[in-house]
């Protein structure tokens, strides 16, 4: 039964896939940047796609909920006018790490919450998702295997994994299936085939571990006991809270709604944009009164948002372990750093109760 | 609703900000209908001399002319537009408090210098109230138009108070500081959609600092990729200096 799922796709078929995979519809792929840094971008050729890449500036969150949303167009006149608008465009996403699927995985719980977000899941709908395997670590600063997304667990339309000669891809949906049918570049998978990505699966457990030294299922107790911990104090004077860490992060959903009117002030929109609870206006409120002023606190709520207080309301981490915070940190915050020493500091305190 | 009586003035600039709204483009004519511009010496002979509904200033406040003519501005004017760095922050203009001003006249204008009174460079703000702010060298015609609107709608605008970079990041920008190239971004107020940066440029700082930033942490970075304090300090004064004078 499992073979059924899998086909093949030979290396030298690659590029034809890919331009018959653009020709479909808007096709998106990880790109050179320079500098070591990658983008989601279009693409129409497969000499285009960076197929091994590290995790890219910005998460696959830009084509999921956009920077910048029109969510109503309204008019001022007496008598109420608003009309509803969800924009959204179909398109493919090719090439995206276990990592970045976490990301939507946690993206599709929360806008699927009641009241729902229809703007979310009507464009959700419309995408198309090929996953593509880490088979080593990307660099030093993911954390992927902490939160269980080292390996493919669903939420994808294809999932594509590199073993030299081909790419054997697992089919998890019918959107995925009706590719296979339509661009005809696959082959079906035996045995062997199986054999050899069971061969690098085994291979990836053995690279792949806690890259933090604390078990999984301890990480919200180590939080419940951390709030007052010396480590977000430390982070005070380090953070320049810039919001890139919530920007490039791959589950940070928070946004602001705005209205703009025409400059004849007689008809407008109501957009949303992504927020920060990095950024100093985030929780200023009336009366000039900001209910989380210190940096500190800022740094601390946004760890609890990825490793406390979703694990309550979801049942999950919303961290990924790509590392895009940590990389982008021009100070140098680093998310495996902040949890080792706050598992240092709750060992001392568990120490000291004991003298 | 009757179209409010704009004026545009200049003080001490290079006159490009009032240039950006002949770029605005096809939005121009929407922007001048929503107003009726009665005194603009850039491009129209008439002067107005009455009240006004807005005044649009540009330019910073260098000397004891400047000062009696913006207070005469602003008793004129019901709403009074700060209009690009130099107006809200002081802009280059600013780079003049780096020396004695007796000094800094025998150098510009020779031995008849005791003929040009002159004073430390100030921001508009730092001189007369101000209602709304512009920033940008030039300006940055959306936010233009976003202040715009907020004064026609009588609401405030409120000038992004996080760094540049927020803007940057959304633009998805390789940082320059991974290209090895000292920006300003992240001490710099946003507003301007990265426009720079996108265009391949670094952050000059011309829309001025945000209003809590981090020093410490700042220092530490700059420390992080060997750049050396002084370097910074130039950089930011190149359009930040009047911000001393608080």
């Amino acid at each position: 039964m499992e073979d059924l799922q899998y086909v093949i796709l030979k290396r030298e078929r690659f590029h034809d896939f890919i331009s018959r995979l653009s020709k479909m519809q808007k096709l998106v792929a990880p790109v050179s940047k320079g500098y070591h840094h990658f983008a989601f971008e279009e693409v129409t050729s497969g000499n285009e796609i960076a197929l091994s890449y590290i995790p890219t500036i910005l998460p696959l969150k830009k084509f999921f909920m956009p920077q910048r949303e029109t969510l109503l167009e309204f008019k001022t006149a007496k008598g109420t006018y608003a009309e509803p608008v969800v924009e959204y465009e179909p398109m493919t996403i090719f090439g995206a790490h276990t990592c970045d699927l976490a990301g939507i995985q946690c993206l599709n719980m929360v806008f699927s919450e009641r009241p729902k977000d229809y703007n979310y899941l009507t464009r959700k709908n419309k995408i198309t998702l090929i996953g593509l395997e880490c088979n080593a670590y990307c660099d030093e600063h993911a954390s992927c295997h902490l939160v269980n997304a080292s390996f493919p667990s669903g939420g994808y339309d294809l999932f594509f994994t590199d073993l030299e000669d081909y790419f054997i891809v697992h089919v998890n949906t019918q959107t995925g299936d009706e590719i296979i049918d339509i661009i005809k570049s696959f082959e079906k998978a035996d045995m062997s085939h199986i054999k050899e990505l069971k061969r690098l699966r085994d291979n990836k457990s053995k690279i792949f571990s806690n890259e933090v030294s604390i078990e999984r299922r301890h990480i919200p107790e180590l939080f419940d006991m951390s709030f007052r911990a010396r480590v977000w104090k430390a982070l005070e004077e380090r953070c320049l809270a810039c919001g890139n860490c919530t920007n490039v992060c791959p589950t940070c959903y928070c946004f602001d709604i705005r209205d703009e009117l025409e400059l004849n002030l007689k008809r407008g929109v109501r957009y949303r944009v992504w927020d920060s609870c990095q950024l100093e206006p985030f929780a200023r409120v009336a009366g000039g009164i900001n209910f989380r002023k210190e940096r500190s606190a800022r740094q601390r709520h946004r760890y609890y948002r990825k490793f406390r207080y979703p694990v309550d309301r979801f049942s999950r981490f919303f961290c990924t372990g790509c590392g895009r915070c940590t990389r982008t940190c021009m100070a140098g915050i680093s998310l495996k750093e902040t949890l080792n020493e706050l598992i240092k500091e709750s060992e001392d305190r568990v120490w000291k109760k004991w003298l | 609703m009757k179209k409010p009586k704009v004026g545009i003035f200049d003080f001490a600039c290079c006159e490009g900000c009032q240039l950006q709204i002949a770029n605005i483009g096809e939005d121009v004519l929407d922007v001048l209908g929503s107003i009726d511009v009665v005194e603009w010496r850039e491009v129209m002979s008439e002067k107005w001399g009455k009240n006004l509904d807005i005044a649009i200033v540009e330019g910073s406040i260098t000397n004891p002319h400047a000062v009696k003519r913006i207070q005469r501005i602003r008793k004129k004017a019901k709403i009074l537009i700060a209009y690009g760095s130099c107006a809200t922050i002081g802009g280059v203009n600013g780079m003049k408090n780096n020396f004695n001003l007796d000094d800094i006249r025998k150098y510009v204008y020779g031995d008849s210098y005791r003929f040009f009174p002159t004073e430390m460079t100030k921001a508009v703000h730092q001189t007369v109230k101000v209602d709304y702010f512009v920033n940008g060298c030039p300006v940055y015609i959306p936010e233009f138009v976003a202040v715009l609107k907020a004064v026609l709608q009588g609401v405030p605008y409120y000038v992004p108070d996080y760094p540049v970079c927020v803007e940057c990041k959304l633009n998805e920008n390789v940082c320059m500081y991974d290209r090895k190239v000292t920006c300003l971004g992240p001490v710099t107020r946003a507003g301007c959609n990265a426009w720079c940066i996108n265009n391949g440029n670094i952050c000059y700082g011309c829309r001025g600092m945000v209003s809590n930033p981090n020093e410490k942490g700042a220092q530490d970075v700059l420390a992080k990729y060997k750049i050396p304090m002084d370097l910074i300090l130039n950089k930011m004064n190149m359009y930040n200096k009047c911000r001393e004078l608080g």
